[in-house]
């Protein structure tokens, strides 16, 4: 077993972990934080993203045993999140969302994009979301959203 | 039109969307029960095996269990009343034989998967192997071990369908085209893998099930056979499952085991699949063989087709309708909508030792588009037309509706020819050619192509009972509940996984009950709270359980205006139900209003009239053989001749799906649909090697199109209301699935013409590009 | 699926991790970023008994910019390079290549060292410093030693490195002004494994012409008479390409990944030539 230390969602978390454990099972099983999904565990569907030290990360992809003294942001992180409220808004509108299954990961990957100045036209967004397969929506509405939720923040990045 | 713009026809905003843009959705595995161990399956290595014992490590007795252990579990045995049927018994775990790589043989229980699955690598199998028989054309009538040895041959069922003078049509053709064609094997892989939580309720009485399906009252039916329990002492629960797409609308081994073990061990027991084991064990689908021949005039005029059809559909039938309709959909679809007049089709379903095959987004359409179309191409060019003035040429006209093509399908309304055009119109066609003539300065070859297809939905008794079905999905369930507060419930017997029909369906009592639907919840997929249904497939939800719906509120607006009328001492004749309340000539009471009455406060009833504001209705179709939506499918391509590498530059779908109650979901089910359709057509394919190994395990060997390869899906609409559903509503869920094979494989025709190569086999991949150029240089 | 169970170990620096390494020896993986390693462990291909995480130690994450050479910590994330975040001796190339390899999250944690041991041939690391003539320095139980990048690579999944070694850093000499680059990589997919990879540098002040593929059934190609011919300003490369993959027999190319790395080189010569 080892010791870890750290922060999810702002909260510090201290935990005792198999260090076979992946950061996914870690939050899914241990924390109830049920909103960062498997799809794959092999790191190409993107279902189980995740902020790691402010950036995505594939938490199926990293052991909870590393992520000692590191801080973790989930989707049940972002309530007061300006970027993150108009990516809802805009998801919701746009109609971006079918089963929902890969919503929560599009959502933090929308997030990097739009703060990291990568959401500026069609092209950008597209390759931007590469990494996230969606199987319901044939993508096209969640472009849209994301377009438009990025024009609300204009040129200057908003607070991470 | 309602009111305030929420009722039948309008955008509404999905009330889903809340829950899952906040990570709450409830999907299996985010269910929590103490005391849950975790389950792993062994499963055959081999394609095909004699097993001759299974080892099992002391230290893990009592936590593997295998056929033996659970000796009063029954095969699963799918019936068919067609004729020549053969079905075979799949006992969930395997006892004397492995039939596919995947098989299930053994469950492990642990604390936690990882154990489990080390507990299962534990487990020691060994097999006797035997050869694999996976050409399905070549040994269908007889290979060195038969997939099911009782047989004699390799064939679930084959069957022929003949209309018309085919022989005739052949010797007065001008103009014959014979292809061979190809759809590869696939899997339909929703993001949600499957996944099983089970566990014995002592209160109710029941064993509990929480499982990812798209169909949990006859997984109830299924369960209460095999498991010799009455099903009121099963439950059944879809919560929030992750798409489906017709994989997950088929009983697996998985659901009767984990049921199994739950009531043995009388503690909650969960078992979460993983892409690996999906990609190996949930149903594949698509695996066609077809060789067409299209006899035509010099105009194009097609006159006669003739085909023969094979479906590779794995080793065992998947409950409750096996493989047995796939082939004979491919046949009744081939002729398209076409006013073709003599037909011959051939069609065989074959065992093989590869992963049973199942429904997936379309069925037997896609395939049948691909051929018809790519047909409609070749004669065109055999006869130096544009293939849409061929399409025009054969396409039922409007005023010969309804129609039943030669392959026996129905058409009841629509427009095709319309739809071609206004599908040119949104790629610009003109646009398209003149850039062809232009060049591109990087070398690639652009091209457009086309393809038309009509999509029954909704479709009933008559049809299943057509195909041979022991179960026959032919009507769907409400019960429509107002509350004393005057908020409704409707409880419905399909399953919602993505399509927004909590939302859709809501907007369809809206419609006739006069109330927001912000104040109607939509419960589904819980056999426990629901009337029965058979589940979300086959394009029948709006339609069917959106018709259920309508009926059940109308039941109540009647109830409520008698009641109304009472209260407000009038006529009933003289009633209005509108805006959330009831309204007479000299007043208005409201719904909540008459609610309490009808609940708490009995004695303010009218003579006759019963307490409670409960209705159950059940809804089928004016017509049991289906509604028919349709569509024109277009896309631009640009094809590297050095590489084979294909670009998708455009894609527009030209469609008509009768009334929409929701627009803005009906387009999302399209583009959905459109993208799946796109990843058979370029990208996604399962093969497997002489030995029945299948050889794409991950989503590194199984691809599956990102945003990055696509376009943005441009769409436009025709409507032609149909005479027999309420509203005048068609199913449309899986026709974006259907053109896209074909039109891609025109597309990519039509840029190659100069070369004359074409490539009649999904998916398209680089290779079999280059592989067609070299094909046409070496003519 | 789960990874099977392992132990896990974090030490504080290079050389206590190289102790742990000596110790343990074929028992024990370093783990970097993760994101091959763990894939592999997910899917039960790979049962290290001890990983020895490395992905923090500061010695493996600095860089250093001389006058000659920027030298690059084997734990520098593949983000870091494709964002600039850090000195760049290649005039743009590294960021590009940075860019298309996998997707951002997987970029976010993989690491060039990572990328550089486990040498997947259709890995971009390994192609790109072997076009670049990097050096990379690793770290054993005697000491440190260098080779060359374009030797590191012997095989699918394997290099020169030994059990009891670490990658330390990659030293990439710096492009003159007038150095230029090519790269293309062809893949079916965004972020998938290239079905071909080609890097091409021409430095002539520097004397360096170099014309690497990668996804080349083994380590990265040198097509060495077309680099010549490439330095010479030839302009008819695509015999020479030919010349040099017919004389790769052992790579077993067929006619499909024939034209594939043509197309790939010539079009990555072509951005060198404009």
């Amino acid at each position: 077993m080892t010791a870890i230390r750290l922060q999810i969602n702002g909260a510090a978390v201290a935990d005792d972990v198999p260090p076979r454990l992946s950061l996914a099972d870690f939050l899914r099983e241990r924390r109830n934080l049920t909103g960062t999904h498997l799809g794959c565990e092999h790191g190409v569907c993107g279902a189980c993203t995740v902020l790691v030290d402010g950036a995505p990360a594939r938490s199926c992809l990293m052991l909870a045993a590393a992520c000692d003294d590191r801080e973790i942001r989930t989707i049940e992180g972002f309530a007061d999140d300006a970027v993150m409220q108009a990516l809802r808004r805009n998801f919701h509108q746009h109609h971006a969302l079918q089963c929902g299954y890969c919503t929560p990961a599009m959502l933090i990957t929308a997030r990097d994009l739009i703060l990291r100045r990568r959401a500026g036209s069609e092209r950008e967004i597209r390759d931007g979301l590469a990494g996230n397969i969606c199987r319901c929506t044939g993508y096209t509405n969640i472009v849209t959203a994301i377009a438009e939720a990025a024009k609300e923040f204009g040129k200057e990045p908003a607070n991470a | 039109m309602p009111d305030e713009g929420f009722g039948v026809g309008a955008s509404l905003l999905r009330r889903e969307d809340d829950r899952h843009l906040h990570g709450r959705g409830q999907f299996v595995a985010d269910i929590k029960l103490p005391g849950t161990m975790d389950v792993a399956f062994v499963r055959s290595p081999h394609a095909h095996a004699r097993i001759r014992s299974i080892s099992i490590p002391p230290e893990a007795r009592g936590r593997v269990f295998t056929a033996a252990d659970l000796p009063s579990v029954k095969p699963i045995r799918v019936v068919s009343h067609s004729t020549g049927a053969k079905s075979p018994p799949w006992p969930p775990l395997a006892t004397d034989k492995v039939r596919y790589v995947g098989e299930a043989i053994a469950a492990c229980i642990a604390p936690s998967r990882g154990e489990a699955e080390d507990l299962a690598n534990a487990v020691v199998a060994d097999f006797e192997i035997l050869d694999a028989m996976i050409d399905a054309p070549r040994g269908m009538r007889s290979s060195r071990h038969p997939v099911h040895e009782q047989w004699g041959d390799n064939l679930y069922i084959e069957h022929a369908l003949e209309n018309g003078d085919i022989d005739a049509a052949a010797r007065a053709a001008e103009v014959t085209v014979t292809r061979e064609f190809r759809m590869q094997r696939q899997s339909g892989a929703p993001l949600e893998c499957r996944g099983v939580l089970a566990y014995r309720d002592h209160r109710l009485d029941e064993v509990v099930l929480y499982a990812s399906t798209q169909t949990p009252h006859t997984v109830r039916v299924a369960l209460a056979e095999i498991l010799d329990l009455e099903e009121r002492r099963i439950r059944v629960v879809a919560p929030d499952v992750g798409g489906g797409f017709g994989p997950k609308a088929r009983l697996y081994p998985e659901e009767i085991i984990l049921a199994a073990l739950a009531l043995e061990l009388d503690h909650p027991v969960r078992w979460i699949e993983d892409r690996n084991e999906h990609l190996l064990t949930t149903a594949h689908t698509r695996d066609h063989h077809y060789k067409v021949t299209a006899y035509a005039d010099r105009q194009g005029r097609i006159l006669g087709i003739d085909a023969e059809i094979v479906v590779d559909a794995g080793a065992y039938g998947l409950w409750p309708q096996g493989p047995y309709h796939e082939a004979g959909m491919v046949a009744r679809a081939l002729p398209g909508p076409y006013t073709i007049p003599n037909y011959r089709a051939k069609h065989c379903t074959v065992a093989t030792n590869k992963t049973p095959l199942g429904p997936y987004r379309g069925v037997g359409r896609p395939g049948a588009c691909f051929v018809i179309e790519r047909l409609v191409e070749e004669v065109a060019r055999a006869v130096g037309r544009e293939p849409n003035e061929v399409r025009a040429l054969n396409l039922v006209p409007p005023d010969q509706m309804p129609f039943t093509t030669i392959g026996g399908m129905r058409l009841d309304s629509g427009d095709y020819a319309s739809s071609v055009r206004l599908c040119a119109k949104l790629l610009d066609m003109p646009a398209v050619r003149a850039r062809q003539q232009q060049g591109e300065p990087d070398g690639r070859r652009i091209g457009i192509g086309f393809a038309t297809f009509a999509e029954q939905t909704a479709h009933g008794a008559a049809e299943f009972a057509a195909r041979g079905a022991a179960i026959i999905p032919g009507f769907e369930s409400c019960t429509a509940r107002i509350l004393t507060d005057g908020s409704v419930v409707l409880m419905v017997g399909i399953q919602s996984h993505g399509q927004g029909l909590e939302t859709a369906l809501s907007q369809v009592a809206a419609e006739e009950l006069g109330i927001d639907p912000a104040r109607i919840s939509v419960r589904h997929g819980d056999t426990e709270s629901t009337a029965f249904g058979f589940g979300t497939f086959a394009s029948r939800s709006m339609v069917m359980s959106g018709g259920a719906v309508a009926r059940a509120s109308r039941m109540l607006r009647d109830k409520l205006c008698r009641i109304g009328a009472h209260l407000l001492q009038c006529d009933v004749a003289e009633t209005r139900c509108a805006g959330g309340m009831v309204s007479g000539p000299q007043g208005s009471v409201t719904i909540a209003e008459i609610s309490k009455v009808a609940h708490l406060r009995m004695d303010g009833l009218p003579q006759g009239v019963d307490p409670l504001l409960d209705a159950t209705a059940t809804y089928e179709p004016g017509i049991s053989t289906g509604v028919y939506s349709y569509a024109t499918h277009g896309a631009v391509v640009a094809v590297d001749p050095e590489t084979g590498f294909v670009e998708l530059l455009d894609y527009a779908v030209a469609e008509d799906c009768g009334t929409m109650v929701n627009p803005m979901l009906v387009e999302g089910q399209i583009r959905g649909g459109v993208v799946q359709g796109i990843g058979t057509a370029l990208y996604e394919e399962i093969p497997y090697d002489e030995t029945g190994q299948p050889l794409a395990g991950t989503l590194a060997d199984y691809l599956m199109p990102g945003a990055a390869e696509l376009p943005a899906i441009k769409i436009g609409h025709l409507h032609t209301p149909t005479p027999h559903t309420e509203y005048g509503m068609k199913g449309m869920g899986e026709g974006g699935a259907v053109a896209p094979p074909a039109a891609i494989a025109n597309a990519v025709r039509d840029a190659l013409s100069a070369i004359g190569a074409e490539v009649n086999e999904t998916p398209i991949t680089p290779r079999r590009v280059l592989a067609a150029i070299q094909k046409a240089h070496r003519r | 699926m789960k990874a099977p169970a392992v132990e896990y170990v974090r030490p504080r620096s290079l050389a206590d991790a190289v102790a742990l390494l000596a110790q343990h020896r074929n028992e024990a993986r370093m783990i970097a970023g993760g994101q091959s390693l763990l894939a592999m462990m997910n899917l039960r291909v790979a049962s290290p008994g001890l990983l020895i995480d490395i992905s923090r130690l500061p010695e493996l994450c600095s860089v250093f910019d001389d006058a000659d050479a920027v030298t690059i910590g084997a734990c520098v994330t593949h983000a870091a390079i494709e964002d600039g975040q850090i000195a760049d001796p290649s005039r743009g190339l590294m960021p590009r290549v940075a860019a298309t390899l996998a997707y951002r999250a997987i970029r976010n944690r993989g690491t060039i060292g990572g990328s550089l041991a486990l040498s997947d041939p259709a890995a971009e690391w390994p192609a790109v410093l072997t076009a670049l003539d990097a050096v990379v320095v690793v770290r054993g139980p005697s000491g440190r030693r260098s080779l060359r990048c374009a030797e590191f690579t012997t095989g699918i999944f394997e290099t020169k490195l030994a059990a009891d070694e670490i990658i330390e850093s990659v030293r990439i000499p710096k492009l003159s002004a007038g150095g230029r680059w090519g790269y293309r990589k062809l893949s079916r997919k965004s972020g998938e494994f290239a079905s071909a990879l080609a890097v091409v540098v021409v430095d002539r002040a520097r004397g360096h012409s170099r014309v690497v593929l990668g996804a080349a059934n083994g380590a990265p190609l040198v097509l060495d008479h077309t680099s010549q011919l490439l330095a010479n300003g030839a302009q008819d490369l695509r015999s020479a390409v030919a010349a040099d993959l017919a004389r790769a027999a052992e790579r077993h190319f067929d006619e499909f990944q024939h034209n594939l790395h043509t197309v790939a080189a010539m079009q990555a010569m072509q951005q060198v030539l404009q």
